[in-house]
């Protein structure tokens, strides 16, 4: 009997995902045809940390139609600084990504995350044309949902 | 894409559904013979059973969750025994040393369903049979975790989730055996295959102990140790 009870609880496994951060993606897009468009310039993302210290949440991604940046856990507004880069070129834009947050648990043997519900979006505009929510719910890292627009200015 | 490991239980549950499978086939093709009642001089009203399963209080007892339960079967013609099942299931694992998460649930199930004698000779005292359960619980669970940190922006992040309503059907098929220890007394084994119906697991996504049906993610298998007495 206590044998079968061992098996019982032995007989279990560890069951997280193994994509377990949770990113909001954002797609680029031509403001004049809404189309997918490709990201010309490098761009790096960071943030302020608790400390005041930088985090880097994107590093130099260039020539693609979509990335993907951290959500934090739990504050109501994420403060994005977007770095852009083309040769003499360099622009910087804050973005602010107001959201709802959402306990997530999976199992006591993985680690507690949130979802996220965006709420609204606004930026500067220096090289960012305009951002908008294509999508609202914000979960475990998925490449194929693209929740936010990005339109960029062009330049020379 | 959440992509999950594949783990050796579900292998073991798929190798012992086609065994079984296999070794019930023959029986399928003299089914109507085998389930109708037999005619003899045997009452069809044959008493009681009740019993008690010790392998979820073992559980409870060197693990972090389990269940009591107890059950009372009636014996038609000692063939056919409708039988209801009901326990208290309990999870708590407090402050886990690898993810640091806490997890507290504590509710009632209830199961009801029908076992089968399969042997031929059907009045003897020891038994082989095969079942199947309706389960049915609603439950609270309360999931909190300590020192939680946002790991990029490194703020401390509070994770404290209390009396989330969750409520889950499933059903059961039970094989077993229960054999005359003397007098009145039997212990008895039974298998069982559990396959969740609907589930309603509140606002944090995933539930992790569920009472009477066990943890979510293992194996879907279970076992029960009986102690039975005929009334």
């Amino acid at each position: 009997m206590v044998a079968a009870a061992l098996l019982a609880c032995a007989c279990s496994s560890i069951d997280c995902p193994v994509q377990n951060k949770v990113r909001a993606v954002y797609s680029i897009r031509n403001a004049a045809t809404n189309a997918a468009d490709t990201l010309r310039d490098s761009l790096s993302v960071r943030s302020k940390r608790a400390d005041r210290t930088d985090t880097l949440l994107l590093n130099t991604s260039s020539k693609v139609v979509q990335f993907s940046v951290l959500m934090s856990y739990t504050q109501p507004e994420d403060t994005l600084f977007f770095y852009f880069r083309n040769g003499a070129y360099h622009a910087t834009d804050t973005v602010w990504l107001k959201k709802d947050d959402m306990p997530h648990f999976e199992s006591v043997d993985c680690k507690a995350t949130y979802f996220h519900r965006l709420t609204a979006v606004r930026s500067t505009h220096h090289a960012i044309d305009s951002i908008t929510i294509n999508n609202p719910t914000v979960s475990y890292d998925d490449s194929s949902t693209q929740h936010l627009y990005l339109y960029l200015k062009s330049h020379n | 894409m959440t992509i999950r490991a594949h783990n050796i239980c579900t292998s073991i549950s798929r190798a012992t559904i086609s065994l079984l499978v296999l070794l019930l086939w023959p029986v399928a093709g003299s089914a109507q013979k085998l389930f109708l009642l037999e005619k003899d001089s045997i009452p069809l009203m044959r008493g009681f059973q009740v019993s008690f399963d010790l392998v979820g209080v073992a559980q409870l007892m060197f693990s972090d969750y389990g269940q009591y339960e107890g059950a009372l079967r009636l014996n038609l013609h000692d063939q056919w025994f409708p039988i209801v099942e009901v326990g208290y299931g309990k999870a708590e694992r407090i402050d886990d040393v690898v993810t640091g998460m806490s997890y507290k649930t504590q509710a009632p199930y209830f199961k009801a369903g029908v076992d089968f004698n399969l042997l031929k000779k059907k009045h003897q005292k020891n038994r082989l049979f095969a079942g199947f359960r309706y389960a049915y619980t609603s439950y609270k669970v309360d999931v909190w975790c300590r020192d939680l940190e946002d790991p990029a922006w490194k703020w401390p992040v509070s994770f404290d989730v209390r009396d989330v309503a969750c409520s889950q059907h499933w059903l059961e098929a039970v094989m077993g055996v229960d054999a005359q220890v003397f007098g009145p007394l039997h212990l008895g084994w039974s298998v069982r295959y559990r396959r969740r119906l609907k589930n309603d697991e509140g606002i944090i996504g995933k539930t992790w102990y569920v009472p009477g049906f066990g943890v979510s993610d293992s194996s879907n298998f279970g076992a029960t140790f009986n102690v039975i007495i005929d009334i």
